[in-house]
């Protein structure tokens, strides 16, 4: 029975596994971040502003970049 | 013998006490120019109005400053009165997303048009009369001859050996790439060691100045051609800062927040210390000769972020983003 059982799971894991990533990749364009990134850069160089919140700006683009390359 | 002893002393200790006290405008062998601030007419209508001025450049008749808020570059009379503006936010002919660069060539308007990808070319009237693409986001444009145009660009990080300089002619075809951008494992570093900014001099030539660490600035040859380095004077001081970036904190020597070029001499702003542990834009403008001897001091009345200057007048933007001009007093 419980051989059963942690079959049963497996396989919905491998299902839904199967199911999930097809889409979400197709759903998830990594250029898209890069583009973002691109922009959010341009953006805090040109801002003309005192350099330790350009260098904040900055981290803060490429803190989005992970979170967006890795879909979080 | 005790005397001349003690006279020696006191000599010592009067020049050290001098050297002390001397402000940073006052650096000993440069002279002081002053400046008398030209009163600018209001401009008062939502048009006029500076949202994000970002570049300046001159023609003989106007000054040109581009409003990256309002994706338009504002023309105005050389007494700093608004005439009109070129442009409109939007991605279609005529239209600009997030202008950052403008030149003028033979009556042409050449703008940098950032996030559309293209350097889009504008009739004295104001209509869009062609451009070209570019394949990265161009930062600035500037005229070189009535042919060719310098296009600079900040690199993204993710290709190796990005170049930052690219020279076009006006019909859009790329004649030279070059000035790679330095790379390391800290892109936010990176991004500070690669802001650079250009200074066209005269008969197609140009001059890079690195914002910090570097306190040479590149002359190149209007083929691009890297003619050689000019060593500045050291009396232009680093104003030093440190930041957090990946790992330990790391030290920035700021060298120039602004820079421009006028007849044989470069007019160089240095970075100022704002609320005692950042570095902003500051009010003290260095006059470098083309060899790279500090030749004057000016002190500005405020901090300028950007500027250019032609004969005895600088036409700068302060921190309000508003208009300023000064007639420099030799």
């Amino acid at each position: 029975m419980k051989k059963l059982a942690v079959l049963v799971l497996a396989g919905l894991v491998l299902v839904s596994a199967a199911l999930f990533f097809p889409t979400s990749l197709a759903a998830h364009d990594v250029n898209e971040c890069f583009e973002n990134h691109q922009d959010c850069r341009e953006n805090a160089l040109n801002l003309d502003a005192p350099w330790y919140k350009v260098m904040l700006i900055l981290t803060v683009c490429d803190l989005a970049l992970g979170k967006c390359a890795l879909a979080l | 013998m005790r005397r001349e002893r003690s006279l020696i002393m006191a000599v010592i200790v009067v020049s050290l006490a001098v050297f002390a006290a001397a402000r940073p405008a006052d650096r000993p062998g440069v002279g002081k120019w002053k400046v008398v601030e030209v009163a600018v007419p209001a401009n008062d209508s939502d048009e006029a109005c500076l949202g994000r001025p970002i570049a300046l450049a001159l023609d003989a008749d106007h000054l040109y400053i581009v409003d990256a808020q309002d994706g338009a570059v504002k023309i105005f009379s050389k007494d700093g009165e608004f005439l009109r503006a070129v442009g409109r936010k939007g991605r279609g002919p005529g239209e600009l997303s997030f202008p950052s660069g403008v030149s003028v060539i033979g009556g042409r308007l050449y703008v940098a048009d950032k996030f559309n990808y293209r350097v889009q070319a504008f009739d004295r009237a104001g209509k869009p009369c062609g451009g070209f693409s570019v394949p990265f986001a161009p930062d600035k444009a500037w005229a070189l001859t009535g042919e060719t145009l310098l296009v600079t660009s900040n690199p993204t990080g993710r290709p190796a050996a990005e170049k930052m300089l690219h020279i076009y002619d006006v019909g859009g075809r790329l004649r030279w790439e070059g000035l790679e951008a330095r790379a390391s494992s800290d892109p936010v570093f990176d991004a500070f060691r690669n802001m650079i900014l250009v200074c066209p001099g005269e008969g197609g030539e140009f001059f890079v100045v690195f914002r910090s660490g570097e306190r040479s600035i590149l002359h190149f040859a209007g083929s691009g051609v890297l003619v050689g380095k000019i060593p500045v004077d050291e009396r232009h001081a680093f104003q030093p800062i440190d930041l957090p970036f990946q790992g330990p904190n790391k030290r920035l020597l700021g060298f120039c927040w602004a820079a421009a070029w006028d007849r044989g001499f470069f007019y160089i702003s240095a970075p100022a210390l704002v609320e005692g542990k950042d570095l902003g834009p500051g009010r003290l403008l260095s006059v470098v000769s083309r060899e790279g001897r500090l030749t004057a001091s000016i002190e500005l009345p405020c901090p300028v972020h950007r500027f250019v200057v032609e004969g005895g007048r600088i036409y700068a933007v302060d921190d309000d983003g508003g208009l300023r001009i000064f007639e420099v007093v030799r």
